[in-house]
């Protein structure tokens, strides 16, 4: 079947599968930044945001995502330079291996978004669908609270 | 996955294809077990059904009576989010919130998490001490099946084929009702290895009785139940002294019929049966 798709704010004509999963339909498209981890919804390293709210892609038909506005971490940085929570992970040493990190940004994402004041408790509910196996979770909410405190300056 | 996908517009649609493909076909609302269970090779239907375009099994709907209609569609972040529920049944909506994980949550329906009744869901028990009621639709009509009678063994409910949940119907609570729902589980977006919900209703003339108690368990028998035997040792008369705590929590420890699995054993599950039926009680006291 044929479906249109509006990925980081463009849109395409893509043909799949009835019941293809969105993360496989997004890989195809070239964007790799969403992972495939374990494939059952645990780890969260395929995180994406559908209508600005995370979702782990793995489980989520593709055709369910059409007329809605996809986001991955591939959106993120403007012209090569990079996103500011992108940047506070570097800042922070915020990852190690790196493979957990997209999904880790676009959910931080999907809470700063709606709540520029969260607590660290907000931020760990917020995360609880990402599994880091490196470093850890105390540099990746460091990160997230500094953007958030970013984001109110603003 | 070479399975197809409708994506009927009407709930008559939707119904005629069910009935159609009969049981290669399965209703799919927000995926979020189902589609994991697709991969693992344990379901293998032919036509997936999507419920999302349904109108009318979405929302969540409060009667002046204070009774609450809940649309099979409703996510857990809804539930947990809801003005409504949060006034009208807190506890549902702390339920919802430790199902899983955010992303999990956003998506998943209580529609789709009844109807799978996976071992240890974490919204069955607060609906069951609700007295919550099914109403499901097939193309012979309506059918409303309380709870109590909805869960039947695992993985397995009296919903027959060509039949979907449709709503959630929760009858008003009496006045001053406090619950309490906790959840044991080695991780916190595990399933519940214990889930105990409790709901009680202070007398008003004293502060050590209650004129009802209502117990609920999930992930320690094939089914999330209502453990009658214990909520019976409530009488006309009864002071809730730590000895009766206690004695409800054996009893309902006694009416679990959990697995070993890799999690814990059997006997812990009993074992954690007794320690969170008896937190639940005080906490639900204590509010």
């Amino acid at each position: 079947m044929r479906v249109e798709l509006q990925i980081n704010g463009e849109k395409s004509l893509v043909e799949i599968k009835p019941a293809a999963l969105l993360l496989d339909v997004l890989r195809e498209l070239g964007l790799q930044g969403a992972k495939r981890g374990c494939e059952t919804s645990h780890c969260g390293a395929c995180t994406v945001l559908v209508n600005g709210e995370a979702a782990h892609s793995c489980v989520v038909l593709a055709a369910r995502a059409t007329g809605k506005e996809i986001t991955t971490i591939e959106g993120l940085a403007q012209d090569g330079d990079l996103d500011d929570l992108q940047k506070l992970f570097l800042k922070f040493g915020a990852l190690q291996c790196g493979y957990c990190t997209p999904g880790m940004i676009m959910a931080a994402k999907a809470l700063v978004d709606r709540n520029k004041n969260p607590t660290l408790e907000e931020v760990r509910t917020a995360l609880d669908g990402n599994l880091c196996r490196c470093t850890g979770y105390t540099s990746i909410f460091k990160a997230v609270l500094a953007y958030a405190e970013l984001h109110r300056k603003e | 996955m070479d399975c197809e996908l409708t994506e009927p517009h009407s709930m008559d649609e939707a119904l005629n294809v069910l009935s159609r493909y009969g049981r290669d076909a399965m209703p799919i609302a927000g995926g979020q077990s189902l589609l994991v269970m697709l991969r693992n090779g344990l379901i293998s239907p032919k036509v997936l059904v999507s419920l999302e375009n349904l109108a009318e099994i979405r929302g969540i709907e409060a009667t002046q009576e204070r009774k609450l209609c809940l649309g099979a569609m409703v996510t857990c972040s809804m539930l947990k989010a809801s003005r409504e529920i949060r006034e009208m049944a807190p506890f549902l909506a702390q339920a919802a919130g430790k199902v899983a994980s955010t992303p999990i949550r956003n998506l998943g329906t209580i529609g789709g998490n009844i109807s799978h009744n996976e071992l240890g869901a974490d919204l069955p028990p607060p609906l069951l001490v609700l007295d919550g009621e099914a109403e499901c639709r097939g193309l012979k009509g309506l059918r409303k099946i309380p709870l109590r009678e909805f869960f039947r063994d695992y993985f397995s409910t009296s919903l027959q084929e060509g039949e979907i949940v449709c709503r959630i119907q929760l009858p008003s609570l009496p006045a001053g009702a406090r619950g309490v729902y906790l959840k044991h589980s080695t991780r916190a977006e595990d399933l519940a290895m214990v889930g105990v919900a409790v709901l009680l209703v202070p007398d008003g003339s004293e502060g050590k009785r209650i004129s009802d108690l209502r117990i609920a368990l999930g992930g320690v028998a094939p089914v999330p139940f209502r453990a009658k035997k214990a909520e019976s040792l409530l009488g006309n008369k009864t002071v809730v002294s730590q000895e009766f705590i206690k004695e409800v929590a054996d009893t309902a420890a006694g009416e679990a019929d959990p697995i070993t699995d890799a999690d814990a054993s059997a006997d812990y599950r009993r074992k954690m049966v007794r320690v969170f039926v008896r937190r639940a009680i005080q906490q639900a006291m204590e509010k």
